[in-house]
Formats: structure tokens, C-alpha cells, sequence
């Protein structure tokens, strides 16, 4: 009873995109990209076998626009849409709409996309499948006064979070009744702009708690597996920054534990599809934070360990097919880590670095995974969030995977925007880091201070001065590099 | 971008680099670097009233404005707090000072450099003023 997809749209843009349509087209799949006006320059759109116009570069008019990607779809004669994650990816009333237009929403079913992001609904879910959950409050009176006696109750440090929430947007911490009022006001308004509700529930603030979140993943007759988990506890403003598999360090007992929550939590939810339970572990005890009903950002780290293809299954599940593996294949091996990297300026405290990027070497080797969604000449907008590539690396072990991490860095070169590597170095050789008992405050405690630009010495001034004698002796820059040549895929299109 | 071979005291070493948009851009030992090849005016922005020019960083939203004419401000106080890749960033003053002016509004799209406020300078006994 295999349905079959012949076209896959794409709502989705930068390096996921691409990973989707590679995915698609390696399974013989055709691809169409609905892309805004912004991202005409990407790699994405140089990928796709079709590429459809959905609206201008303001994400609220092209990639959160339920009804402009459904028509492009449509027109496109697509019979399923991928929606990354991310923009729609969890929205309801998208998958809904998909399914409304008799194509194949590539997810979960609207209902589990509901149930998990109302995280109140959420926890009350948790809670049945006998699973722990962080003393908060998830009332429906929303008024300052009693939010500021319920986290008086809850006893400070208190998070205040979007009820509509996910991927670290309108969230704050409160320390004490004197910043509380303020960090209410900016998580509604943050919540409002973000996903058009002010609703905010209150939450214990771990403040030295370990990220650790499972993979699962349901096929299409309704088996349910684990795939280990991940460690995200390097987060800066709650955006995760460095992420791993396996967690760096975490007692076989507890993760058995934990797995075995996760596995409750997605069969009493009768889920389907790739998702993901985060925790939160502190002093030997976990707690449920959040179901994520689509593939994450940082799923390559697990499919190094376990040698599978996340994307294609979840392709696969959508056309009612099997996947290729059972439990018992799901072995961990080594360790994989990953790094986000970002369009910003590590010497000015993370400022957004926009405008064209110019070349780029990625320096691929063995277990070395770049994950690029742009090449030389795109331009950075401020659009979108300032993720602009991922490198992930694999190796026997995690101190391999974290030297083979950090030489990858420092041979990897970007010009033209200011990216955060010189940041990531600096976390990767710090000592909790190396030793795997970061908690999500390392970086609060250790990087709140931009770093310090680095030195201009004796060698890179020799190094300034013989460019600049190349430049006069009209060894024009670039004019023979690889780079600077068309990309051949530009003069196809 | 293309590698250049470079003699360092009479060492051989491999420099990628590429000249762009007036910077030139150089990765060495592991580190990128991004040199202003004009000559750099060293002068600091100074607003109408000799005192500190608040720019925007980057372009983005404007959320909020905490500040009017007038207003005493201290050093690091909050005076504007924007929005770009969907994240909030606060504007915060220098020094001590007092506003001069607010050239934004909430809602505002502004531009990378934009001005955002003006702030006079507390002027000391002894402090001399910039022409």
C-alpha cells in the first residue's frame, strides 16, 4: 500500500534544502524549491530541478506563508512538500493544508504536530506516559500578577517561555522579582512576533543542567525506534551552538532510562515520523522539556554514529515504505560532532555580519561532513536566522572527534562576512568542554565577553605587505582563482 | 580567493587570501583576518553636538526606544533595542551623557549605519570640547 512521490517541493531554504534535495534526487525523487525572492542566490536554487517563486525576502510573506507554498506546490505539480525545519515545519495547519491539497506533508500527522507544540498540552501528554516534568506553571490566567506569584511559588531562577514556542524564541530568565516583569514583557512580545500568540508558561530554571535529547523515529507500520541521543548543552541565548553523539558523558543506567521515556512518549502520542525528545539531566535526574515533531538541525551527528540517512527515512515512511533498518542495527559507534556555523562577528559579541560571501574552502577529508547551503558571491541577508553552514566530523572517539573538529576549523576559510570559527576554537579547547561536563551555562559562564581580536604580529604584517606588493605588480586578486571563475551551475541557469 | 606563496624570512608559507569591497581578506595559521587597505581616519563620529553618534550595527527592526531629548543617560543603559535574524539586540550607551536627539521609531527598518540617537557629552570643568 506504498503511496508513491514522484515530486517533492521543498519549503525550505540554505544547507537543509539542500539536504533534502539531495536526499530526494539520490532516490530518484524530482525536486521543486520554493524559495523567496532572497534566496535566488543559494545553493539550494542552483540544486533543484524546479524552483518556484513564493514572495519577497520577509519570511512572513514567503516562508511562513501557508497559502503561497501550498499554490506553488500545487502548480508545480508536486505530490509532497518537506518542510525542513524550522518556518512551517511545525505548523499544524500547514501539514493540514497539505493534506487538504491531497499531497503528502513529509512529518508527523497535524494532530501530533498540535498536541507537541502546545507545550502545555505537551507535559500533560508526558505526564500520562508516566514521564518527569520540570514544576512549572501552564495556567490559562495570564495576568503579570499572577505570573509573578506563581514564580514566586516555583522559587526563582524562573524561566517564562512561549506557549507556542521552540528553537530558543520567546524564552527568558528571570533571576529575581526585580527583572521579572521585563522578561515577561519580552517573551510576549517575542512569542507575538514569532508565532502571533503572547500565552507564556513558567518553568524551573535548571541553572546547571545538561541538554540531552533522543532521536526516535516511527516507521510507516507504527514501530517505534531509538536512535541514541544527542548532547546540546553548548547554547548561547538558547540557540544551540556545538552539538554531539552520544551525550559527552552520561551513565549507560540513566540512558536506558531515558530512551525508554522516549519511546513512551512517541507511542502514546501514536506518532510517526522523525522527532525528537529533549531533556533536560541535572544531579542524576531528567526532566521532559520539549517534543520537536520534525528532523533537527543537528541530526548528521546521529547518523554518524549509526550510519543512517534520517532524511530518506523520513521520505520512505512517507511513501509507506519501510526503512532499511531494526533496532538491533541501531549500534552507536565513535563519536560525531557538530558545529554551527554562523554569519557573525566573534569580536563584537556575535553582531550579525551580512552582505556577500566571498570565497570559500571547505577542506573535506575523511569524517568530515560540510553541510553548505551557500557558495561565493550569495548574499547573507538579515532575513533569516545567521546559520550559513554546519561542519560535522566523525572519529573513533571523542577526543579524535574533537581534534579532528578543530583542525577542520582552522583549515576551513571563509571570506567576506566575519563568521563565529574563532568562537567555536575557543569553546572547543576549553577545559569543561574537553572534559564533557558542560551544563547549558557554559557559555553564559565562560564566552559572555567577546573575544579578543587577534593580534596583528610580526608575520601577518610581513604577510599584509607582500599581498599589497602583489596587488600593485597587477597580479589582479583572484583573477586566476577557482572561485572568482562563474560557477558553471550560475551560467546554466 | 586563491593561495599565494609567501616568503617569511626566508620560509615558504601558503596564504589563501582575496581582496574584497576595500578589505583584504588573509587566512594564516588557522586564523582569518580582514585588513582596511585605505587609510583609516582615526577621527571618532561625533554628532552635531560633539558628542557620541549611536549607528545602527546592522539593519534590522526597531522594538523598542527607551529614551527621549533630554534624557540623563548612564554608561551601558539600554537605549534602543532592535531586531535582525530573529534576534533582539540592545543599543547601549558609551558613557554617561544626555540625549541629544532620537532619529528612530519603534517599528522603523533601518539601515546598516543608520543614526539612531545622538548623545551629548557631560562636559567636565577641565573637559575641553571637540570642534
Amino acid at each position: 500500500m506504498a503511496r508513491k512521490i514522484e515530486k517533492l517541493a521543498v519549503a525550505n531554504r540554505g544547507e537543509v534544502a539542500v539536504r533534502i534535495i539531495r536526499a530526494a534526487q539520490e532516490l530518484g525523487i524530482e525536486t521543486v524549491l520554493l524559495h523567496s525572492e532572497a534566496d535566488v542566490a543559494s545553493l539550494a536554487y542552483r540544486l533543484a530541478d524546479e524552483c518556484v517563486l513564493i514572495g519577497p525576502g520577509p519570511a512572513g510573506e514567503s516562508y511562513l506563508n501557508i497559502e503561497r507554498n501550498i499554490d506553488a506546490a500545487i502548480g508545480a505539480g508536486a505530490d509532497a512538500v518537506h518542510p525542513g525545519f524550522g518556518f512551517l515545519s511545525e505548523n499544524a495547519d500547514f501539514a493540514e493544508a497539505v493534506e487538504k491539497a491531497r499531497m503528502i506533508f513529509v512529518g508527523p500527522s497535524p494532530e501530533s504536530i498540535r498536541l507537541f507544540g502546545d507545550k502545555i498540552s505537551a507535559k500533560n501528554l508526558v505526564k500520562k506516559a508516566g514521564g518527569p516534568v520540570i514544576p512549572g506553571y501552564e495556567g490559562d490566567d495570564q495576568s503579570d500578577a499572577t505570573l509573578l506569584i506563581e514564580a514566586k511559588r516555583i522559587g526563582y531562577p524562573v524561566m517564562v517561555k512561549a506557549a507556542g514556542g521552540g528553537g530558543g524564541r520567546g524564552l527568558r530568565v528571570m533571576y529575581s522579582e526585580n527583572d521579572a516583569l521585563a522578561a515577561i514583557d519580552s517573551a510576549r512580545r517575542e512569542a507575538m512576533n514569532a508565532f502571533k500568540s503572547e500565552k507564556v508558561f513558567l518553568e524551573k530554571y535548571l541553572d546547571h543542567a545538561k541538554h540531552i535529547e533522543f532521536q526516535i523515529f516511527v516507521d510507516s507500520s507504527g514501530k517505534a525506534f531509538h536512535l541514541f541521543e544527542r548532547e546540546c548543552s553548548v547554547q548561547r541565548r538558547h540557540q544551540k551552538v556545538i552539538e554531539e553523539a552520544l551525550a559527552a558523558k552520561l551513565d549507560p543506567h540513566v540512558r536506558n532510562k531515558m530512551a525508554k521515556v522516549a519511546i513512551e512518549i512517541a507511542e502514546t502520542a501514536r506518532y510517526k515520523g522523525a522527532g525528537t525528545v529533549e531533556f533536560l539531566y541535572q544531579d542524576g535526574d531528567f526532566y521532559f522539556m520539549e517534543m520537536n515533531t520534525r528532523l533537527q538541525v543537528e541530526h548528521p551527528v546521529t547518523e554518524l554514529v549509526l550510519g543512517v540517512d534520517l532524511v530518506k527515512a523520513q521520505i520512505l515512511t512517507a511513501m509507506e515504505m519501510p526503512v532499511l533498518w531494526e533496532q538491533h542495527d541501531l549500534v552507536p559507534r565513535g563519536h560525531a560532532i557538530e558545529c554551527r556555523i554562523n554569519a557573525e562577528d566573534p569580536y563584537q559579541g556575535g553582531l550579525p555580519s551580512i552582505g556577500e560571501l566571498g570565497g570559500c574552502y571547505w577542506p573535506a577529508g575523511p569524517g568530515r561532513r560540510f553541510e553548505v547551503g551557500f557558495e561565493e558571491g550569495d548574499e547573507i541577508t538579515s532575513h533569516y536566522d545567521s546559520m550559513i553552514a554546519k561542519i560535522v566530523v566523525w572519529d573513533e572517539s571523542r577526543y579524535r572527534a574533537l581534534q579532528k573538529m578543530k583542525r577542520t576549523l582552522k583549515e576551513t576559510v571563509i571570506f567576506g562576512l566575519k563568521t563565529n570559527i574563532p568562537y567555536l576554537l575557543a569553546i572547543l579547547s576549553h577545559p569543561e568542554f574537553v572534559e564533557g561536563t558542560m551544563t547549558t551555562q557554559f557559555i553564559e559562564k565562560h564566552f559572555s565577553k567577546p573575544l579578543a581580536s587577534p593580534e596583528i604580529g610580526e608575520n601577518e604584517t610581513a604577510i599584509i605587505e607582500q599581498l599589497k606588493h602583489n596587488i600593485s605588480e597587477g597580479a589582479s586578486f583572484g583573477a586566476r582563482g577557482a572561485g572568482e571563475a562563474p560557477s558553471p551551475w550560475k551560467a546554466l541557469k | 580567493m586563491r593561495a599565494y606563496e609567501l616568503n617569511l624570512e626566508g620560509k615558504l608559507v601558503r596564504v589563501f587570501a582575496e581582496k574584497r569591497k576595500g578589505l583584504l581578506w588573509f587566512h594564516y595559521q588557522g586564523q582569518t583576518f580582514a585588513v582596511d587597505l585605505k587609510p583609516k581616519s582615526t577621527k571618532q563620529k561625533t554628532g552635531a553636538s560633539g558628542g557620541n553618534v549611536i549607528l545602527a550595527p546592522m539593519p534590522g527592526k526597531i522594538l523598542k526606544v527607551n529614551v527621549k531629548a533630554g534624557d540623563a543617560v548612564k554608561a551601558k543603559q539600554t537605549l534602543v533595542v532592535m531586531e535582525a535574524m530573529k534576534m533582539e539586540y540592545a543599543l547601549t550607551a558609551p558613557s554617561d551623557g544626555k540625549v541629544d536627539t532620537v532619529k528612530c521609531q519603534v517599528g522603523d527598518q533601518v539601515s546598516l549605519g543608520a543614526v539612531m540617537v545622538e548623545l551629548a557629552l557631560v562636559t567636565k570643568e577641565s573637559g575641553e570640547k571637540k570642534a
